[in-house]
């Protein structure tokens, strides 16, 4: 069947509402199968995911998926009704939970690159059937729905399906058609199929009305479709064989013919709002409404023109999804703005100009900017919550498969980042875990004899310090080994300088190379050196560092530090010869003309410090590091700044400052990225008002730069 | 600007026997056609440390930041002084572009199958290990530069140095 939309946007809110509902699934099924147990708040939120799901994909063609999640929802059927049938399958139910919404997940993945389906869900549905059967075998009562046309009363006014009797009638009343339609028989879900058409008709028709009403919340009524069919009432503009054509042409519609407004009344629909005032009373005209099995029936709304509203949302009323491409399109644009502003506020033609008002007018644009800024910013900001949840996920497979007890405890998850970031993050993540449940955490039994709990813990922290945000993962495992790393790196021909002349840390930096695995063993899920490389590289790329602590036997721990947001920083412009480099201003302690030749200390090693109110700071001269010429290389010609980072801070010699700015951060061109520019103590580059580009200085990597 | 910018999207159709040819010195260069996506007169350029010196730096086009290389140093002749004739040629490699700096720019050739040659295998000079191939058409010479190689030790990403 191939009915993928070729709206493009309809699929991507298809993909992207069903992999948040998946998501929401994953958590609550780790949540309970921890508690081996699912709370009957849990039963019916599984239920209504699945529902979703299940409408979704209907409402987009996809069968297989469709058919998923109606057996699971067939189970959930069951638990809703009774939780105690829980326990006859509690054994192998979340299994099966889990590869039902993996099988969805992939099914989504393969959409997303554009494939269809490809999947075999049968032996999946196959065996929920069967835990359905269990618990129905078990109790004799229980699952009416699953089966479309399964033991529903015989409808009593309802006319055979022999469709085309009363084509004679007189088919208009006052520009109304009445029709009747059939489905395809075991085209399954008719009532999704039914709200489909609906839902194309609407286009066409005014005061759209059908029997039943609401067709796609209640999949109960399906027997009822199946059985009498479907009948809609609309008022249409076109002709009537313009509607017959659209509804013949939707998908799985067998046969559609008009009928008489009688026919429609005595199936069920309300009569012509001229002849009676019919209040939505249904239950006294609609003789089938009663066929419905114990599922509620809908809730009768009023004669509306489509029954579109009634899927269950919850609070999501309030959240709209908007395309990423918008969003980053929109940071641009506020970029693009703060500069225009830079530029028309440092304007060379105002110099030398009092400018009262325009001054007063320009602080108002700036407060505006700034206020727009912070709004687009927090945008784009999601909590990293989404992220740590689904790493459970992952430990809990790992877990199974490797035989090993571990739990992941998480903090700081409400700390939001930028999307981008966020989205980096989900790989480091995913193979820093799998490192240490693979390889640094033992089996039981190890741990056992090591006096450790038996069952490891891995540990994701995060939290906002200064203007970087610090994410740790820690396990407390076995360790690094920095004898085998060594040997290993010996035996790579990884080693640049003399062994002895190796720190720890060092040492360890060696596991995120290229290649380079200490695990002899390669398993599923690590040992073929590829993964911390990785790692490094994906936080590299969003402007971040990492860095690894160990402890033989006692763990490790990976701290990785990223900049909060990647977009626009207040920034001070200094220049060393021609040159304008920016220094963001939060790492700015102060600036200082030095003015008496006792406060320039020089080193034996050729290297200076600069005495500042009692205490001596290094002090590195840009024109040197950088090999800028420049007049100014007396050291009272120009300023001396005194940068701070977290505990550390040295004093920085340049020609002269030029002021303040607000500037774009962008990175450096990839083609860049093979050559260490950010062991020069630059963190990327801005656009400044001119057009001209001004290097972003790092008070961090300055002061590392400072070390050596 | 140069008028000849955006060469690549007034040429439709097939592109791959299209040559932009360039002058350094007396000596006539071409870039498959396809690659160009523009031609630019010297722009400011800033320059970043810590990179090879045929990296001149960084420039500004059009808020991209795009890194500018001299096909003169990269292919050790003498450096002389930027002119207005000097151009910037913008290239697409692995979907990242490159400016390079040329002495001058000078047309659009479409080379037959039978006018091209091998570049010689041995001897020469530092360029000769860059080019594709030699075409010999209306009576000139033309060095195609290969932009994989002439980029290849730039793009050469599994050697990034120490942490």
């Amino acid at each position: 069947m191939s009915t993928i939309d070729p709206n493009m946007e309809l699929m991507a809110g298809f993909i992207e509402e069903n992999t948040l509902l998946l998501d929401t699934l994953d958590e609550i099924m780790i949540e309970s199968e921890k508690s081996k147990n699912i709370s009957e708040k849990n039963i019916s939120e599984i239920f209504r995911i699945m529902h979703t799901i299940k409408g979704n994909s209907g409402m987009m063609g996809f069968e297989t998926l469709a058919n998923m999640a109606h057996s699971v929802e067939d189970v959930f059927f069951i638990f809703r009704e009774d939780p105690s049938k829980l326990n006859i399958v509690q054994d192998s139910i979340f299994d099966l939970l889990f590869q039902a919404s993996d099988f969805i997940k992939n099914e989504m993945d393969a959409l997303q690159g554009g494939d269809a389906e490809h999947q075999d869900p049968q032996p999946i549905i196959d065996q929920l059937h069967k835990q359905v059967a269990r618990m129905n075998g078990e109790s004799g009562a229980g699952a009416k729905e699953p089966a479309p046309a399964a033991g529903t009363p015989n409808a009593p006014a309802a006319p055979a399906p022999a469709p085309s009797a009363p084509d004679s009638l007189a088919h208009s009343v006052n520009g109304y058609y009445h029709v009747q339609v059939f489905f395809e028989e075991e085209s399954r879900m008719e009532n999704l199929r039914a709200y489909m058409l609906l839902s194309q008709l609407k286009d066409w028709c005014e005061n759209l009305e059908s029997v039943p009403q609401s067709p796609e919340s209640d999949s109960s009524l399906t027997a009822q479709i199946v059985k009498n069919g479907f009948y809609i009432r609309f008022k249409t503009a076109s002709t009537s064989e313009d509607i017959m054509e659209v509804i013949r042409n939707t998908v799985e519609v067998k046969t559609a013919s008009l009928i008489s407004e009688q026919e429609y009344v005595a199936a069920g629909g309300t009569p012509l709002p001229k002849q009676v005032e019919a209040p939505p009373a249904e239950e006294s005209h609609v003789p089938q409404a009663d066929t419905a099995p114990s599922t509620p029936t809908p809730a009768p709304s009023a004669a509306s023109s489509a029954p579109s509203s009634a899927a269950p949302k919850g609070v999501k009323q309030n959240l709209i999804s908007v395309n990423q491409i918008k969003l980053d399109h929109l940071m641009d644009l506020m970029g693009e703005i703060v500069t225009a502003e830079s530029i028309v506020a440092s304007n060379p033609d105002l110099k030398g100009l009092t400018l009262d008002n325009f001054n007063k007018s320009m602080r108002e644009l700036r407060k505006l900017t700034d206020e727009l800024q912070d709004v687009v910013m927090s945008i784009r900001m999601v909590p990293l919550s989404g992220t740590f949840q689904k790493m459970n996920r992952i430990i809990r497979d790992m877990c199974k498969k490797l035989d090993k007890n571990v739990n992941l405890e998480t903090f700081g998850g409400e700390t939001e980042v930028d999307k981008t970031i966020n989205d980096s993050l989900a790989d480091p993540f995913m193979h820093m875990i799998r490192n240490s449940v693979d390889h640094a955490i033992e089996s039981p039994e190890e741990r056992r004899a090591l006096g450790k709990p038996e069952a490891g813990k891995v540990t994701l922290s995060a939290q906002n310090i200064g203007g970087d945000i610090v994410i740790t993962v820690s396990d407390d495992g076995c360790g690094l080994d920095p004898v085998k790393l060594m040997n290993k790196a010996r035996n790579q021909g990884l080693l640049t300088k003399p062994e002895s002349e190796y720190t720890e840390k060092e040492i360890y930096n060696f596991i995120m190379q290229a290649g380079f695995s200490t695990n002899t063993q390669v398993t599923e899920y690590s040992g073929r050196g590829v993964g911390m490389d990785v790692v490094r590289k994906n936080i590299e790329k969003v402007g971040g560092t990492i860095s690894i602590d160990s402890k033989l036997h006692v763990g490790t721990t990976f701290t990785i530090k990223i900049p909060l947001t990647l977009a626009i920083i207040d920034g001070m412009e200094i220049s060393v010869g021609n040159i304008i480099f920016t220094l963001p201003i939060n790492s700015i302690e102060r600036s200082i003309k030095i003015t008496s030749n006792d406060q320039l200390i020089h080193n034996t090693d050729g290297t200076e410090m600069i005495m500042l109110y009692g205490q001596c700071y290094p002090l590195i001269r840009l024109h040197e590091l950088y090999g800028i010429e420049t007049s100014v290389t007396n050291i009272f010609d120009g300023i001396v700044i005194l940068i701070e980072y977290g505990e550390k801070e040295c004093c920085i010699f340049a020609d002269e400052l030029l002021g303040e700015q607000q500037v774009v951060v962008k990175p450096f061109p990839v083609f860049l990225n093979k050559y260490d520019i950010k062991g020069y103590g630059l963190s990327g580059c801005t656009i400044l008002g001119d057009g001209n580009i001004s290097l972003i200085m790092d008070a961090n990597s300055l002061l590392h730069l400072n070390e050596r | 600007m140069s008028d000849i910018q955006s060469v690549s999207t007034m040429v439709e159709g097939d592109m791959s026997d299209r040559y932009l040819t360039f002058f350094l010195g007396e000596t006539i260069y071409g870039l498959e056609l396809f690659r160009v996506v523009d031609i630019l007169t010297i722009p400011p350029i800033t320059p970043v440390p810590g990179i090879p010196s045929y990296i001149k730096g960084v420039t500004n086009l059009r808020g991209k930041i795009v890194p500018v290389i001299d096909v003169r140093t990269k292919f050790n002749q003498m450096e002389i002084e930027y002119t207005d004739k000097t151009c910037i040629i913008v290239v697409v490699i692995h979907d990242m572009q490159v400016g390079l700096i040329v002495d001058s720019v000078s047309d659009v050739v479409t080379v037959e199958p039978n006018e091209f040659t091998n570049p010689p295998e041995f001897g020469g000079n530092e360029s000769n290990k860059y080019l594709s191939t030699i075409a010999h058409t209306g009576g000139r010479i033309i060095l195609n530069i290969d932009c994989e190689k002439f980029f290849a030790n730039d793009l050469d990403m599994f050697s990034i140095g120490g942490i």
